[in-house]
């Protein structure tokens, strides 16, 4: 299944959509090599999440195309797995249910799938905790799990929309780190949505830059050179980090200021 | 309701103590004659009669007959609603359809459904079933309905996302979602499912409390009549007692019922 690095995983052509007369995408064009981390980054409410949703399928484009590694996407896309920006764990399910849900639903029972379960739960960091209920963890603890939910079943694609954004600093900058090095161990493809150009950055290879919404389009596509592997704490200290940074930012900014006039 | 349990122990002292009081000031107004026994009968004299019921096994023939009952409606009623409520909420176009003569339905009284089962069911238990069927089948489907469809959308897109199929997606997400609406009504259908079900005793049966009521009313005899009460109520009391504990561990991944485990953390 795991796809060979170089192809493209995920092509956008023209992509619209409009919610009856407000066009929130108005034909964005862009290509997500396999493999790679790419984000995505434009001012609040330019239909960044809007984008992603059209690319995990809940959302269904008015125009354009999407290609899947190849094949267009029709309903849901089911090769990829999205964290999302709200909670969205089961519930009713412990720690260890939640982990275990994609498996669960793809009939994967038995001591291998346990055993991959507990490895998980171990892998983020949450030994012990497998029996507790998502309302007695802290915010930062729900996030591991639908982190270890995502990437349990291995996945070509993760979606990301700001998962991280509801946490504190210093817990989302560990979050953040631990995504780079699961990532690193695996050949998945991820799309990060964030209105942090820093976050963007400090995890990318490419970093695509959307318009001020409404009609929002692609007005830039910066790649990020640094090197990997690359420690989060130190990179926002180098001067390489800091020559991309002001690059990116002095477009961002406008796209930002025009969004200021249109909520004015 | 959680001040209530954190204060148990002093409270249920005094909820009995409350209840002794009553008792004892309604057993001496009999008998100092302030109350007329023969209207209100006395506390002596229920307890006395349904020591009466039990040592012939009388009771249990009726509080049986009750009880078969009310299960039977309540098993019918609940499963209907479910269903009812899960078809409904899947498909908006049925909703839409059905909405107005579900309202209709739901308005009519139920108690002058009763002479009408008496006919088409006869006197035996399933007139009684289907009235308590018309009363949990509403009561039910009402938050079935809403619990499918007050879903939080979020945790659907997720399941989806990690490969979930429309029955799984019922099974895994709906389902529980929607338990929790309806353990909120089981405390209510529970209750009225036993009134609706003595009802129809009341007004025609061979067996049953609503049976024994009647009969004790017929003759005016008040203190049959209480003693039926009080059967009833411990019944209805012990019926809430065990779906309070149902619901304490089918729904103990909510904080409220926390008490149930030891939250450890957050």
């Amino acid at each position: 299944m795991s796809p060979t690095p170089g192809r493209t995983a995920l092509l956008l052509r023209d992509v619209v959509k409009r919610f009856g007369t407000h066009t929130a995408v108005d034909g964005v064009s862009l290509d997500v090599a396999a493999g790679t981390v790419v984000s995505i980054v434009g001012p609040s409410g330019c239909g960044k999440s809007t984008l992603l949703n059209i690319i995990a399928g809940l959302l269904a484009a008015s125009g354009g195309r999407v290609d899947v590694f190849g094949e267009p996407l029709t309903g849901v896309n089911r090769r990829a797995t999205y964290m999302f920006q709200q909670d969205a764990l089961l519930p009713w399910k412990t720690v260890r249910g939640n982990i275990q849900f994609g498996l669960t639903l793809r009939g994967e029972h038995g001591p291998a799938a346990t055993e991959k379960v507990e490895g998980w739960i171990e892998r983020v960091g949450l030994k012990g905790c497998g029996d507790l209920y998502p309302y007695q963890l802290s915010g930062g603890m729900r996030k591991r799990v639908a982190m270890a939910q995502c990437w349990i079943v291995q996945p070509d694609v993760i979606l990301m929309d700001e998962p991280f954004g509801a946490l504190d600093v210093h817990t989302r900058l560990r979050m953040e780190s631990e995504i780079l090095e699961l990532w690193a161990g695996s050949h998945t493809t991820v799309v990060f949505v964030t209105h942090e150009l820093e976050e963007a950055i400090a995890l990318s290879d490419e970093v695509f830059l959307l318009s001020a919404g409404p009609g929002s389009r692609l007005v830039g596509r910066y790649p990020i050179e640094l090197p990997r592997p690359r420690h989060l704490i130190d990179i926002k200290a180098e001067a390489a980090f800091h020559q991309v940074y002001r690059e990116i930012w002095s477009d961002l900014r406008q796209e930002v200021l025009k969004s200021y006039g249109h909520s004015r | 309701m959680d001040t209530v349990v954190e204060k148990r122990p002093w409270l249920l002292v005094w909820q009995v103590a409350l209840a002794a009081a009553v008792l004892l000031a309604w057993e001496w107004a009999a008998a100092f004659e302030v109350l007329d026994s023969f209207f209100f009968s006395r506390p002596s004299a229920i307890a006395r009669r349904i020591a009466e019921w039990i040592g012939t096994g009388v009771l249990w023939v009726h509080v049986g007959t009750t009880f078969t009952e009310a299960v039977l409606a309540f098993a019918i009623g609940g499963s209907l609603g479910v269903l009812f409520g899960f078809a409904l909420a899947g498909v908006p176009l049925l909703a839409a359809l059905l909405e107005p003569y579900i309202r209709i339905a739901n308005a009519l009284p139920r108690v002058v459904l009763a002479p009408m089962f008496l006919l088409w069911f006869g006197l035996g238990i399933w007139s009684k079933v289907a009235l308590g069927v018309t009363v949990v089948f509403f009561i039910v489907f009402f938050n079935t309905y809403r619990g499918v469809r007050e879903v939080n959308g979020v945790i659907v897109d997720n399941a989806r996302m990690l490969g979930a199929s429309r029955a799984q997606l019922v099974r895994h997400v709906l389902v529980p979602s929607a338990l929790t609406w309806i353990f909120s009504s089981l405390h209510i259908s529970s209750g009225m499912t036993i009134v609706a079900v003595v009802v129809g005793e009341y007004l025609g049966a061979s067996r049953g409390i609503g049976y024994v009521i009647a009969q004790a009313e017929g003759v005016f005899d008040t203190t049959g009549v209480f003693a039926g009460m009080v059967v009833l109520a411990a019944w209805v009391l012990a019926v809430g007692a065990l779906i309070g504990r149902l619901e304490r561990r089918l729904l103990r991944w909510k904080p409220e019922y926390e008490g149930a485990r030891t939250g450890r953390l957050a």
